[in-house]
């Protein structure tokens, strides 16, 4: 199960995920991570330190805020991915799109 | 290379050029040494000509004047016998003047007032005129011989003389000269008796046979009058006074009148300044005449310097061909030198295709054998530098992929289809498992542009190694031979149609179970066709029996084996084909299995937990630490979902079945259901190197699988889709 958390200060979108990202889960996350979609210029953090799995509907969802944020010409950065987290991001290539901190 | 080309260039024509200046010195020295020595000896020549003239025409002239000479003698002594009788001298002189046809005339004169009775002077003297001859005394006061040169000469030298010739004043004026002899009586000298002679016979004995048509002869006094000179329509007429002159004013001709010698000078002629060489020499004894004979440099030396001047436009010509022969030639060795550099580029070239064509052959066969399951060999050798057969394997996704094909024709034509032709196979199977798609593909590309008609023959193998699975497509290549159990057996083929000749051909694929521990030889024509001296066939009968017994061979020996079977059997004879054979040995191990569970569930992606939780069930079974686990439980849930979204229609309830199976080396995930076939493995790597805007939000579960896992294996048995998941256990990730 994927529990999400979404707050603004200082004008940027702060995310928080913590535990399994999974095909099932994502379902989920897409509508409460709705607000991250529509970021309107403002700079997006997800803070990934709890996150223990990600599938690749978790990605998708990542990516397409991603698009939706560059579109509107804000950043996206994803925070203290743990080494499994990150090797998948290696493996297709987004943790060149993301701003990995 | 340019300028290299152009060194070479200069390098010839240089010395080309120093070859022909060189010949052409050679040959100008051998036309100079050869006028030099031919002129030398011409010389020696004419000088011996002009000297034979001169003697041969002194001696004539001798000759006549010696039987002159001897007249008078033979006279003298009747003179002499009547001399007290003074008129008996007349008759004397008339009988001799009588019998000689040359004599003009002949007489005594007796010194001054020897017959008292006869006067002072007396000189009774014989006259011819038209063969009548009459005596007279003609001596008197308008003829005082004792005032004349040759009655003094005669008296005071006591010896015969003979007078210059001069023109009779008395006859019909023609040349004469005198002889006379002293007349002695009791030691005293009493008179002279002598003739005189006609010298007509001089000119014509001179003028007659001279050496070159213009030469021309003289006879001068010894005073250097001239006597005799040729006649007056001579064409070198004018030069006679000049020769006269030249004679006269020579020191030399005046000293050989003591030496004897012949004389020779040259001149100039100042008529028409033609060169010319006078010959002189003095006639020995009495009368001291001088003979010269003229030639000229035209005619003595005319030809040779004809003949040099022919050597010298011979020469020319010589070395105008020798330069043109030179250049010919010279052309004719650069294209030969250009021809031979081309086909050692040419050569070379072909030797680089070769080697590019080896390197195209399979060359990762140590990572297809060390699998364990697989022995797999290919061999390739072809008739010339390159060749139109080919093969190729390759291990994707636990499935081996392999053809053998044979392009028709040779060479370089057959090189180029069979490299395409190669390397279309790889780009197709790498996303194609069936191997009717695979031919399929390649025989539509293939037939594109095909204008030369070249043809290919093709067999396409994807033998399934979990399974043993073979399914093939043949394009009208010869079946392979399969050995089971140590019998080798044709595998059954259609043949369908050769590539390359109908674009929508369908091709059609068939299957069959590779027993473990069986074998596939596959190979070209080059095999059977192999031919002995006598054209005979190896054949596939012969190839049949080859194969028998061949035990546990590995794949290589077995190749081996065949190839050292047609060399013994063509025994020497020329290869005239390529010869190609590939050989595949099953070796499939069966490890005993430490795990099996299975766990059923719904095309739904909601049930994902479920799968999550057999999976971690599994991991901890098989005590995996963290890492591993993730990674496969990523792995199995992609491939799961991707099951439930893509296998049954929506709004279709379906099933599927994962199953885990683990062995001492492996973990394998097998996920079947029974949805519309599909292989995620033919699916297109996703490219990850895109940008934001560039990257489909899809495509990266498949992915992920592929990277996580060891390998993926997707089969499609008995109406249901199959894939299988691996991971090593030994593996480190």
């Amino acid at each position: 199960m994927i529990q999400t958390e979404i707050q603004e200060i200082d004008g940027k979108l702060f995310a928080t995920l913590e535990g399994e990202l999974d095909t099932a889960a994502a379902l989920e996350a897409e509508k409460t991570l709705e607000p991250l979609f529509h970021a309107e210029g403002r700079d997006v953090v997800i803070e990934c330190e709890k996150l223990e799995y990600i599938a690749s509907s978790g990605l998708r969802i990542l990516l397409s805020i991603l698009k939706a944020a560059k579109a509107s010409g804000s950043q996206v950065t994803l925070r203290n991915m743990n080494d499994d987290i990150k090797s998948v991001f290696t493996m297709t290539g987004l943790i060149n799109l993301f701003h990995v901190e | 290379m340019n300028y290299l080309a152009e060194l070479y260039h200069s390098l010839v024509t240089r010395s080309r050029r120093r070859l022909v200046l060189i010949a052409a010195l050679l040959l100008l020295a051998i036309v100079g040494i050869e006028y030099v020595y031919t002129r030398y000896i011409l010389d020696k020549q004419l000088e011996r000509l002009a000297e034979n003239e001169i003697t041969f025409k002194a001696v004539l002239i001798k000759s006549m004047l010696n039987s002159h000479e001897k007249t008078v003698h033979d006279y003298e002594w009747d003179v002499l016998r009547n001399l007290h009788n003074p008129d008996s001298v007349g008759n004397t002189a008339y009988w001799m003047v009588k019998n000689h046809p040359y004599l003009v005339g002949g007489g005594m004169c007796f010194k001054p007032n020897f017959y008292p009775s006869k006067g002072r002077l007396f000189e009774p003297y014989a006259e011819k005129d038209d063969d009548e001859v009459e005596v007279h005394q003609i001596a008197g006061e308008h003829h005082d011989y004792t005032t004349k040169d040759f009655y003094r000469r005669v008296i005071e030298s006591d010896q015969p003389y003979w007078s210059d010739p001069y023109i009779d004043s008395i006859g019909d004026r023609s040349l004469i000269c005198t002889y006379m002899i002293p007349l002695h009586q009791n030691g005293q000298v009493i008179g002279t008796f002598g003739l005189d002679v006609s010298m007509d016979w001089l000119s014509d004995t001179l003028n007659a046979r001279h050496m070159y048509p213009s030469s021309f002869a003289l006879l001068l006094t010894e005073g250097g009058k001239l006597i005799v000179d040729p006649a007056d329509d001579h064409p070198k007429y004018h030069d006679v006074q000049q020769v006269v002159k030249l004679i006269n004013d020579s020191t030399v001709c005046r000293d050989s009148s003591r030496t004897n010698r012949t004389v020779v000078m040259k001149f100039d002629s100042e008529h028409d300044g033609e060169k010319g060489y006078i010959f002189y020499a003095n006639m020995r004894g009495q009368p001291h005449w001088q003979m010269v004979v003229v030639c000229y440099d035209k005619e003595a030396f005319g030809p040779l310097n004809l003949m040099t001047l022919i050597s010298l436009f011979l020469l020319l010509g010589i070395m105008v061909a020798l330069g043109f022969i030179m250049r010919h030639f010279m052309r004719n060795a650069r294209r030969l030198h250009d021809a031979s550099l081309e086909q050692e580029r040419l050569g070379s070239e072909l030797r680089v295709a070769s080697g590019i064509q080896q390197s195209m052959l399979p060359q990762d066969l140590d990572i297809i054998n060390k699998r364990g399951d697989l022995d797999v060999c290919g061999m390739l050798q072809p008739a010339r530098e390159v060749g139109g057969d080919l093969y190729e394997f390759f291990v994707r996704d636990e499935k081996l992929f392999f053809c053998i094909g044979d392009v028709s024709g040779k060479g370089v034509p057959a090189s180029l289809v069979m490299a395409v032709t190669q390397a279309l196979f790889r780009a197709v199977a790498a996303h194609t498992s069936l191997p009717a798609n695979i031919m399929r593909t390649i025989n539509q590309t293939g037939c594109r542009n095909n204008d030369r008609s070249m043809f290919v023959t093709l067999f396409v193998g994807v033998l399934d190694l979990p399974t043993g699975r073979l399914r093939y497509c043949n394009a009208g290549h010869d079946a392979p031979v399969m050995i089971v159990d140590g019998k080798p057996q044709l595998l059954e083929v259609r043949s369908n149609l050769l590539l390359g000749i109908i674009n929508d051909f369908d091709f059609e694929a068939q299957e069959c179970q590779l027993p473990p521990g069986s074998t596939l030889l596959l190979y070209t024509d080059g095999v059977t066709e192999a031919m002995d001296a006598n054209h005979l066939q190896y054949g596939r009968g012969r190839l049949l029996n080859t194969l028998e017994n061949v035990g546990q061979m590995t794949a290589t020996q077995l190749l081996q084996h065949v190839a050292q079977s047609v060399s013994d059997f063509v025994d020497g004879a020329e290869q005239s084909d390529d010869l190609t054979m590939v050989a595949v040995h099953y070796t499939p191990r069966q490890a005993l299995a430490t795990l099996e569970d299975s766990i059923t569930l719904l095309n739904d992606v909601h049930q994902t937990p479920q799968l999550n939780a057999f999976v971690d069930q599994v991991a901890g079974q098989l005590q995996l630490d963290t890492s591993v686990l993730r990674q496969i439980k990523l792995a199995v849930e992609e491939a799961v979902v991707n099951a439930m979204q893509y296998a049954y229609p929506t709004g279709v309830t379906g099933e599927i079945q994962v199953t885990a199976l683990a062995d001492a080396e492996s973990l394998r995930f097998v996920i079947a259901d029974q949805g519309k076939a599909f292989d995620p493995t033919e699916a297109l790597r996703a490219d990850t190197t895109l940008s934001v805007e560039e990257r489909p939000i899809g495509g990266l579960g498949i992915l992920l699988v592929r990277e996580l896992m060891d390998s993926i294996n997707y089969e499609r048995v008995g109406g249901k889709n199959v894939l299988t998941l691996k991971k090593l256990l030994t593996h480190k990730s």
